[in-house]
């Protein structure tokens, strides 16, 4: 059966983990339920069969005493008389004499010896006969001193029927809990199975290429409406970072072709039309510069990826986000001031977090310098660091609230700074930092301008 | 002055071997980690130029044994793009300063020079003296014939990496590393700002400039006015 077609088929239902399951429930069942059988029908048989030879033994022992000090005659005429009174339609006697002849009894001396026997045998009354209950005879035989023998027995049905009773009661009950067990065992089978066909269904809708389907959820928030929920939020996941990566990649082609169309260019022009060595190295200059704009993008791609594989975690430590501040504003108020903008910075004293202070440093100076770098002359800047947050402000164009959660992808600009030098990952860079921080960042209308809130969550 | 280049690169090894035979210099190549270490204990060297990614012995590893015998000599580790961890790794098995691939010739001529003339032990100075140019450490005070420049703590850190490296072409990105601490490109003239403050107020109004500008490499603090 090929993965595709998933429907509810008996082999398909006997391969479950949960029939499995069921199955090996109602064998460990079965097993116990079998024990417990043997051991009543053993404990009773027993108990029943040690009243029941007392009894005979204590008959025979009486009728030799009897024979040796008054005579076999005397037993065999008292056995006699047992037989003729009433209620004695369970007990079995034979006298034989010491030819081998019949002297009392209801039964036939044929086959019997000194010992315990137990023999098949047809009840003597009609009244029993008439039951359909098994019948044997057990009892025990002795031989006297004078040659005869004596059989005193007693039918044993009471026995059988009460082993036959507990292997009846037994059978029945086992049976109907095993036909329960495995029942349940189907029908749990049998939901999970669907649950199942519906977490595969879509699994496979979303490798055929249908990448918003997703599992039907209940809403019994069961353990696998839990794991349909978690699922789904996966491929929500997924969907998302198969988005971002078709855009990474197509952004990567489109942002780098047009820096290596102009290296192209400009090494042909050196090679083609460049006639002095002035010329020549005019032309190698500026394609080496390209060249290193280029290889700065890849190295900030790399740096991307670093910060998101999330290996600098292992580096935490208690950072000074106060002297942090300060030495950004230290160094970024020359060149605030020399691009002719203005710089306000307020920052608390005494504020620390749990990070990793060179990523902290790259994050705070690459959202200062596109304060700078976005804004024209005029412009002022705030740097502020309080106790719960961060906010780095500029009074500059701002970004549209439609495109401000586009702003973290990589290669993102406004159309307004295309012309400026950059090349679109400082902000993804940012994120990604973030990210790794469990910091939350939210850009806002500053009226006018562009307002970044750090909202650092482990201070 | 004799270098030692641990490098499996071809490529990489030829630049730079070809580039600094040009300077004057002498180089030895290996190859491997393991010839590499063979060479660089068995000789002596003014400074050993180490890849991180070698085959047999990495670059750290290298180190790492020689720093273990008591082998001073300068390190220069060559890490590869974006690999932020590697230069932490790299410093604290005691290299003296690393280089992310690829860089320019220029670049990595400035900082053997800078690391060659390194005083062997660090000796507590109290001032620094280029020329008429004259810095007190302690009482945080320059002066250029004897004329008291106003520089703010920023401009006076910058100054003091120029005066401590006389002489020698310091790059952007060694100022950057140095001063400031910022070990990433940053998009804005961080550098150019404070090296325009800083000349506004040690050349100004003094027969020549002391900072000098090489374009596209670096800066040069002098003590000496330049013959054309």
């Amino acid at each position: 059966m090929a993965w595709g077609t998933v429907s509810l088929t008996i082999p398909r239902l006997l391969k479950t983990t949960s029939f499995k399951l069921g199955a090996l429930c109602s064998l460990l069942f079965a097993f116990c339920f079998g024990l417990f059988l043997t051991f009543t029908y053993l404990t009773t048989t027993h108990v029943l069969r040690d009243q029941l030879r007392t009894r005979v033994s204590d008959e025979l022992n009486a009728f030799v005493t009897e024979a040796n000090s008054d005579g076999t005659d005397t037993v065999v005429q008292d056995i006699k008389e047992r037989l003729a009174r009433p209620g004695s339609l369970l007990s079995y006697y034979y006298v034989g004499d010491a030819r081998q002849q019949k002297r009392a009894g209801n039964m036939s001396g044929f086959g019997l010896r000194s010992g315990w026997q137990e023999l098949d045998a047809e009840p003597a009354a009609a009244l029993l006969a008439a039951t359909d209950e098994d019948h044997q005879i057990w009892g025990q035989g002795q031989r006297l001193a004078d040659g005869a023998f004596i059989f005193v027995g007693q039918d044993a049905y009471h026995v059988l029927a009460a082993q036959e009773a507990i292997i009846n009661t037994f059978m029945w009950s086992g049976g109907l809990a095993l036909v329960l067990a495995i029942g349940a065992g189907l029908a749990v089978s049998i939901s999970f199975l669907r649950r199942i066909d519906d977490i595969n269904k879509t699994s496979l809708a979303i490798i055929d290429g249908q990448l918003k389907e997703r599992i039907p959820v209940h809403g019994s928030s069961d353990e696998f409406d839990k794991l349909s929920g978690n699922l789904n939020r996966l491929f929500d996941s997924n969907d998302a970072l198969l988005d971002s990566l078709k855009n990474v990649t197509t952004n990567i082609a489109h942002d780098l072709r047009t820096p290596l169309s102009r290296l192209r260019h400009k090494l042909d022009e050196a090679q083609n039309s460049a006639t002095t060595i002035a010329q020549f190295r005019g032309h190698i200059t500026s394609a080496l510069e390209d060249s290193d704009k280029l290889l700065s993008t890849f190295a900030a791609l790399l740096r991307i990826a670093q910060v998101e594989s999330g290996s600098r975690r292992s580096g935490f430590a208690t950072v000074d986000l106060s002297s942090l501040f300060e030495r950004v504003a230290n160094v970024y108020r020359a060149v605030i001031e020399d691009d002719a903008k203005f710089f306000q910075v307020l920052i608390t004293p005494g504020v620390s977090c749990h990070g990793d202070a060179e990523l902290l440093l790259l994050m705070i100076v690459n959202l200062l310098e596109n304060a700078i770098r976005h804004t024209p002359e005029g412009t002022t800047i705030s740097l502020t660091l309080n106790t719960q947050n961060a906010i780095i402000a500029d009074s500059g164009p701002g970004i549209e609230p439609g495109q401000r959660t586009k702003a973290f992808e990589r290669f993102w600009r406004t159309e307004s700074s295309r012309t400026t030098p950059g090349h679109g990952l400082g902000l993804a860079l940012v994120a990604a930092i973030a990210e790794l921080h469990e910091i939350r960042i939210s850009l806002d209308d500053n009226q006018p301008g562009l307002k970044v809130t750090v909202q650092f969550t482990n201070l | 002055m004799k270098l030692l280049l641990i490098e499996d690169d071809v490529g990489m090894a030829d630049f730079v071997k070809r580039g600094l035979s040009e300077q004057g210099h002498v180089l030895d190549h290996a190859a491997s980690g393991k010839d590499g270490l063979f060479l660089a204990a068995g000789s002596t060297y003014d400074v050993l130029v180490i890849d991180r990614m070698l085959p047999e012995l990495d670059g750290v590893s290298i180190v790492r044994m020689l720093r273990a015998t008591a082998n001073h000599t300068p390190i220069i580790l060559l890490t590869t793009m974006g690999g932020i961890d590697d230069r932490v790794e790299g410093l604290e098995a005691g290299a003296d300063d690393y280089l992310v691939k690829p860089f320019a010739l220029a670049e990595l001529t400035a900082r053997l020079n800078a690391l060659a003339r390194r005083p062997a032990v660090n000796i507590m100075q109290t001032t620094l003296r280029v020329g008429a140019l004259e810095m007190d450490l302690l009482k945080r005070v320059v002066k250029r014939h004897g004329r008291l420049l106003d520089l703010q703590p920023q401009e006076f850190k910058l100054l003091e990496f120029l005066m401590r490296n006389e002489g020698r072409v310091v790059t952007r990105t060694m100022l950057l590393e140095s001063v400031w601490n910022f070990h990433f490109d940053p998009q804005t003239s961080v550098v150019e700002t404070h090296i325009s403050r800083l000349r506004a107020k040690l050349d100004k109004d003094f027969e020549f400039a002391m900072i000098i500008t090489l374009r596209g490499v670096g800066y040069r603090l002098i003590d000496h006015p330049q013959t054309a």
